[in-house]
């Protein structure tokens, strides 16, 4: 994997892009958590150069104060691709990154080959609400991201700095790590609350039959962000859509059984 | 100096294990606890409250906003504030205030500010507070990031209605409107005073100090939180050139007797309600990401609403509330001298008192305002006799101090 950055419309953005290098380009959108080269990535990159751009307000990525709205993004995806000269790949987004995804697919379906999206945010249903990722406590939040709440994923997040009611001495090495740590997630949070908050519903419903290509909706069976029930959601609004189910996963379905997911990723490619 | 009384309109009839029982008093309180009877009541009480500290000697009456709560019952203060200036001849009305990011169009405050200054003749106060994260993020769905950007926006499109001589086109981020022409406009020319209550963020103490805007720390932590607090922006604004005390103010709690076992009988147990069931909020509700900016994570401050939740992190007693300042009780004499040395440890020309708060009954509540506004204020209003107020309404009083 090599970590490069680019620079979009002149400069207005300059973004991190993570790449393998095996294979036809495949373009992956990472998702709330953020971006980093997992063995999820790794393993779809023994047959794919996997093509990650890190998302404008997370980690070293710039320009996010020049996104407002959904539109607004997928305007800068659009001027990524041409900048990378990508066309006719698949598309790949999870999460947040799934919703963006969506989006694509269903602005330039001639784009992409294929779309994968898993436990993907855009839809909402009264019936089955999505939780607030904003105000629920880091331990519910562990919970509702792994299945496996003992796992060291989990509890990374269950034990990491609270980004509330804390008073940092800025003076001290710890205390410029928790700065550093909280700040980090404030932008990610913030990022993700201008497509998510309150109601993470930017009217993808009116848009989803234009993803045309050959679909497939991937999602944790115990997923504790976005219930499982949206798989179907998503599969019957979307033409050419089949849903995956996977037992022992949560909203970090990709991480979590990632065997099973790039498997079920290339036997889509193949199609 | 000037001494004004604050009212919230909490609502003084919660259970006696509401903090044991729910996770938060703001946001998400049960609907089942909300009693229209019981708020006839407190709304017709709190009415009386204000009128009686105008007409006990207060310089102001202060009246604010808050959403979806126990703590606070007056989702629209200018309700409040209409009858108030009617009721009232000669105090200020300080609407403390409204929560300009929150409202759409946010000339609706100009209006409303305007209809409240020409009903009053020219007594109004202009509060525009960037509001809780409980009000703001959950309570009206606002995007906590966004939300400093709304706030500046909207900002600028009420002065420019207030201030115009011409009909003009406001062509904003979050706004656009293609005649801006408010009828009616303020009574004070060219406008009311603005005060910003704010909690220790420092895009707050900057726009305070470079706008000329009044800037108030409203919290309940106490005078050492106060003290960092008011240090951080007498630092901002003494580099700016800036040192009339009446360019602040700060708020505190305030309880008289003649004893300290009548202070334990009348005012330990509402005491107690207010810091723990008032200010019962849930952590989730109290800094949303986005809320803090940057700069003020990376001060290593505490986010705005600390000032709230920490205070309500803990069960405390009256007395231990006593001992860290978050109350001030004691004889007018101590409560004299108290005063008197926040008001000139923190610089602050404005000093905003709460005699009602939490559970405190009406007759109770009414006792203390008097007893305070007639055996305390007077003594306290001598000092930054130096200096004059440039942030007090153009028709409301100007009341002497008293004579040594």
């Amino acid at each position: 994997m090599n970590e490069r950055s680019v620079d979009v419309r002149n400069g207005e953005f300059q973004v991190d892009v993570l790449e393998g290098d095996s294979g036809d380009p495949l373009l992956f959108l990472h998702g709330v958590a953020g971006l980093e080269w997992t063995p999820f990535l790794e393993r779809l990159s023994a047959n794919h150069t996997v093509i990650a751009p890190r998302t404008p307000g997370f980690g070293e990525s710039t320009g996010s104060e020049k996104l407002h709205d959904i539109h607004d993004l997928v305007m800068f995806y659009l001027d990524l691709l041409d900048e990378l000269e990508l066309d006719h790949l698949p598309l790949v987004g999870h999460s947040l990154g799934g919703m963006f995804a969506a989006e694509l697919a269903a602005v330039q379906p001639g784009r992409f080959t294929h779309t994968v999206l898993a436990s993907p945010f855009g839809l909402w249903d009264d019936a089955s609400p999505v939780v607030d990722l904003f105000a629920i406590s880091l331990e519910e939040l562990a919970a509702a991201m792994y299945a496996d709440a003992e796992s060291d994923a989990a509890v990374a997040i269950a034990t990491a700095p609270q980004a509330r009611m804390t008073e940092v001495d800025p003076d001290t090495e710890e205390g410029q790590a928790t700065i550093h740590y909280l700040v980090e997630r404030a932008k990610s949070m913030s990022t993700a609350a201008k497509y998510l908050w309150p109601i993470p519903n930017r009217g993808l419903s009116k848009r989803l039959h234009r993803v045309t290509q050959p679909t497939l909706i991937i999602w944790g069976e115990s997923d504790g962000i976005i219930p499982a029930s949206y798989a179907s959601q998503f599969a019957s609004a979307i033409p050419n859509a089949t849903a995956q189910l996977i037992s022992n996963a949560a909203h970090m379905v990709i991480e979590e059984q990632p065997d099973q997911v790039v498997q079920l990723i290339e036997g889509l490619l193949s199609k | 100096m000037k001494l004004e009384m604050f009212h919230l309109c909490p609502y003084r009839d919660l259970p006696e294990d509401f903090r044991e029982k729910n996770r938060s008093v703001w946001v998400d309180p049960p609907r089942h606890l909300f009693d229209a009877e019981i708020a006839n009541r407190t709304y017709n009480q709190t009415l009386d409250e204000l009128k009686y500290g105008a007409e006990m000697g207060y310089d102001g009456i202060c009246v604010n906003e808050h959403h979806q709560n126990a703590y606070g019952l007056m989702p629209s203060p200018n309700l409040m504030a209409s009858v108030m200036s009617r009721e009232t001849k000669d105090v200020a009305i300080i609407v403390m205030g409204n929560s300009i990011a929150l409202y759409d169009p946010p000339i609706r405050v100009a209006e409303e500010f305007a209809m409240l200054d020409c009903i009053s003749g020219g007594r109004l106060v202009a509060g525009f507070p960037v509001g809780s994260a409980m009000d703001t993020a959950f309570g009206y769905g606002s995007n906590p990031s966004q939300l400093r950007e709304k706030y500046a926006e909207a900002e600028e499109l009420i002065l420019r209605a207030w201030e115009e001589d011409e009909v003009f086109s406001f062509d904003g981020k979050y706004t656009q409107l293609r005649y801006v022409n408010i009828w009616p406009r303020p009574l004070q020319n060219p406008r009311p005073p603005i005060w910003v209550p704010g909690a220790g963020s420092i895009e707050t103490w900057n726009t305070c100090v470079e706008k000329g805007h009044l800037y108030a720390y409203l919290s309940y932590s106490g005078y050492k939180r106060g003290k960092t607090v008011m240090d951080g922006f007498w630092k901002v604004a003494n580099a700016a050139g800036i040192d009339n005390p009446y360019h602040a103010g700060f708020l505190q709690l305030v309880c008289i007797a003649d004893s300290e076992q009548e202070l334990q009988d009348k005012y330990a147990a509402h005491t107690e309600y207010f810091f723990n069931k008032m200010l019962h909020i849930y952590a989730g509700f109290a800094d949303p990401p986005g809320y803090r900016t940057v700069d003020t994570i990376k001060a290593g401050l505490m986010a705005q609403t600390t000032s709230f939740g920490s205070a309500g992190s803990g069960e405390q007693t009256f007395d231990e509330l006593r001992a860290a300042g978050n109350v001030v009780a004691g004889t007018p004499k101590q409560v004299t001298e108290q005063l008197e040395s926040i008001i000139k440890d923190l610089r602050i020309g404005h000093l905003m008192l709460l005699n009602q708060y939490g559970s405190i009954p009406h007759e109770l509540a009414k006792e203390n305002i008097r007893r305070t506004a007639q055996e305390v204020v007077p003594n306290l209003r001598h000092i930054w006799s130096e200096y004059e107020d440039h942030w007090w309404p153009q028709n409301a009083i100007v009341r002497e101090p008293a004579s040594k």
